[in-house]
């Protein structure tokens, strides 16, 4: 991350602090939930839990192990890391000498327990909330971020296509584009893909099953550059489409269409949401965009999956400069679970589309690898 | 997320060592007076479900419910729709859709009969994510859900011979992929790729690399985000999951003449394996550098890896038999780093381990 950024970030942090009465800010992560953490100190933890401590004019790092502390002192050169093998109480104590009204902890879902049940456990909604401001209401650098994100994903998804042979397992499909990502100096990828006709209902990871002529291959692909992620969803068949399988398809064109459409300031993910569905309603599968098949209908795209997810009853409201994949995603009883999905910028008139891989249903080569 | 193969073998791994894992963990709640176990799992703290049902979320999280008379439940985040995926891929008995976790927990400890206010154990009840804890021990009273973090370290090791076999399979995955990068590899962008294609290639579930790209400078093993040149000298470790079996191998690489240091150092850590396999950790001799380190790591509890031992201390007693990684790293006295990182079956009060060989 540039030194610039990371100074943005850290200014907004501090004011936000500041506003909300806060001295002491103490954010945990892991490698499951390290978005927080990324925020605040740009740390990404490997292994075990991490806890950043940040005041108005200081901060540190507290990891489990001395591997941890080393390699991220090494990664951030003038942030204090230390190592304690008891992490947790070692981080209970110091809450429990901190003033608990002065100080935040978060994020409220993720914290352990054992810090969770301090004093200060009882404002973790109130700082999550402060943090998820300032994650989901991006700075323009965030949103350029986020761009620079989906070239990656729009490159990646021609490698995926390209290595999308009959014959081939779907490990061995991902496996390819996870070496190619690397070269590119991408650490991380969210990714679930599908292949099959009508049984498939979803996505799910790799499996071992082989790509078939007349398969629907989908994929949800999500590379992370320096900390921003971008998504795109995809689905393409090995051969040519069938007529039932172009029709379907046409209706996920047009809820995206109406869904990026909906994206402009003042609107709301929920009015998202609406447009796409009220397409797959039109068309009498207003059954397959609710619970019982899939209901989301994107969700916002930065450090991780940034704030509430695309749904009917969502009141976020849209704001320039945020960022969200638009994913009308779902099963189609004809022709099968079937993906599309863009990643968009919200901008002062509307919205910016940054995917730029074609929307329509695209073959690949139905022969063997 | 898991980027690779996630599956589960039943040639590799029987459905009746999971079971027979579950009755041990049974036996142990019987002892200590619990009426259930939940063991939370998320890709950050996957160990403990996975060794008891083979489950790894790919995504999301998810509890495993323990009770004494039968088949694990599995309380899963996750959407419905994946639930065939789970059943594909796990030893369970019902996978019940929880998008609250503890609530879902609270439901099924009553509907199964579970008295109200008995004690319950919860693996890592410390690390447990406050969503979670939070409406559980509310809902339970706090004073009834205890820390059963001990219960399953006191079991989990020593290894089976099932578990030995999944890590050599993990470990000669690693060995083939460091073997198979190229000679004039330039960077770590190229470094990683190599491996990566060769690991997954053959069925790793992940592969988390870490480069010291120029030892002659520094020895900090680093995460790969963004591209590094690589020294005459690097260092690297991968840490290598097969079907939810984690190993961790490494090592120092020259890319030109050999640093006069190494051949020490790498007798040492000869030596020092063989001893941990013969004997275990006590009375390790010094390594011949102007500074070292070494680190014993083992599966005990929710993570892959937890930290056991240093050279200056221990924090979780290893038993004999003990799958386990040993890591050492050094300053040498003519200048520069080295590093060297290799898993082992412990060795100690007259059973004999052994250092794994891919």
């Amino acid at each position: 991350m540039s030194t610039k950024l990371g100074q943005e970030r850290g200014a907004r942090l501090r004011a936000a602090m500041e506003q909300a009465g806060l001295d002491l800010m103490v954010v945990t992560g892991n490698a499951w939930r390290s978005d927080y953490l990324r925020y605040v100190l740009d740390v990404t933890p490997m292994e075990g839990q991490a806890v950043a401590f940040v005041t108005a004019n200081d901060a540190w790092l507290m990891v489990e192990t001395p591997a941890e502390a080393e390699r991220i002192a090494a990664e951030q050169p003038g942030l204090n890391v230390a190592w304690h093998a008891d992490l947790l109480a070692r981080v209970r104590k110091a809450l429990d000498a901190a003033r608990p009204e002065r100080t935040g902890l978060a994020p409220a879902h993720s914290t352990p327990a054992l810090l969770a049940c301090s004093a200060a456990g009882a404002g973790m909604r109130a700082s999550t909330a402060l943090l998820d401001d300032l994650m989901v209401r991006k700075t323009a650098a965030e949103a350029d971020r986020v761009e620079e994100a989906v070239r990656l994903a729009d490159e990646g998804y021609e490698i995926f296509r390209a290595a999308a042979r009959v014959g081939r397992k779907e490990f061995e499909l991902v496996g390819e584009l996870e070496a190619w990502l690397r070269t590119q100096g991408c650490p991380e990828n969210f990714m679930i893909m599908g292949s099959g006709g009508k049984e498939v209902r979803t996505m799910r990871p790799p499996g071992e099953r082989r790509l078939a002529a007349g398969d629907l291959v989908t994929t949800e692909l999500t590379p992370c550059l320096d900390g921003y992620y971008a998504q795109i969803c995809r689905t393409l068949v090995l051969g040519d489409p069938t007529r039932e399988q172009l029709d379907a398809y046409q209706v996920y064109l047009d809820a995206l269409e109406a869904g990026i459409a909906a994206v402009k300031p003042g609107n709301t993910h929920g009015d998202v949401a609406r447009a796409q569905n009220d397409v797959f309603r039109r068309h009498g599968l207003g059954e397959y965009v609710t619970s019982k098949y899939t209901r989301v209908r994107g969700h916002g795209m930065g450090l991780y999956v940034d704030g509430p997810h695309v749904l009917e009853d969502v009141d976020l409201v849209l704001e320039p400069d945020m960022t969200l994949v638009v994913h009308p995603n779902t099963y189609h009883p004809v022709a099968g679970y079937i993906v599309l999905g863009d990643t968009v910028r919200v901008t002062a008139g509307g919205c910016k589309v940054l995917t730029r891989t074609p929307r329509e249903l695209r073959s690949a080569p139905a022969v063997s690898a | 997320m898991r980027r690779g193969l996630m599956s589960w073998s039943r040639e590799e791994l029987p459905a009746s060592v999971l079971d027979e894992r579950v009755a041990r963990l049974r036996a142990g709640m019987e002892r200590d007076g619990l009426a259930a176990v939940l063991v939370y799992t998320s890709f950050a703290e996957p160990a403990a479900v996975h060794w008891l049902s083979n489950f790894t979320p790919y995504w999301s999280e998810a509890m495993l419910l323990v009770l004494p008379a039968e088949a694990p439940i599995l309380l899963a985040s996750l959407t419905p729709r994946v639930h065939g995926w789970i059943r594909e891929v796990s030893h369970l008995g019902e996978v019940v859709s929880a998008p609250r976790l503890a609530q879902g927990a609270l439901e099924m400890l009553a509907g199964k009969g579970v008295r109200s206010g008995s004690r319950i154990g919860v693996v890592g009840l410390d690390s447990l994510p406050a969503a979670v804890a939070g409406p559980l021990m509310k809902g339970w009273g706090t004073a009834s859900v205890v820390d059963a973090g001990p219960l399953f370290t006191a079991l989990r090791q020593p290894c089976g011979k099932e578990e030995l076999a999944l890590a050599n399979r993990a470990l000669a995955i690693g060995l083939a992929a460091v073997a198979g990068v190229p000679g004039d590899v330039r960077n770590t962008s190229e470094l990683a790729a190599a491996i990566e294609a060769s690991a997954r290639a053959a069925g790793a579930e992940e592969v988390l690399h870490r480069v010291a790209p120029d030892l002659s400078r520094a020895g900090a093993l680093r995460r790969l985000e963004g591209e590094f040149p690589l020294g005459p000298t690097y260092a690297l470790e991968l840490s290598v999951a097969y079907k939810g079996h984690w190993v961790r191998l490494g090592g120092s690489h020259a890319r030109g003449a050999r640093p006069a240091g190494w051949d020490a150092v790498e007798a040492w850590v000869g030596e020092s394996l063989s001893r941990l396999a013969e004997t275990g950790a006590d009375g390790l001799a010094a390594m011949p550098a102007r500074q070292s380190r070494w680190s014993l790591e083992s599966c005990v509890g929710v993570q892959p890896l937890t930290l056991a031992r240093t050279h200056e201390q221990e924090f979780v007693h290893l038993p004999p038999g003990s799958l386990a990684v040993f890591s050492a790293h050094a300053a040498l006295d003519g200048g520069g780093h080295w590093y060297h990182s290799a898993p082992l079956v412990l060795g100690g009060g007259g059973l004999r381990g052994q250092v794994l060989g891919g």
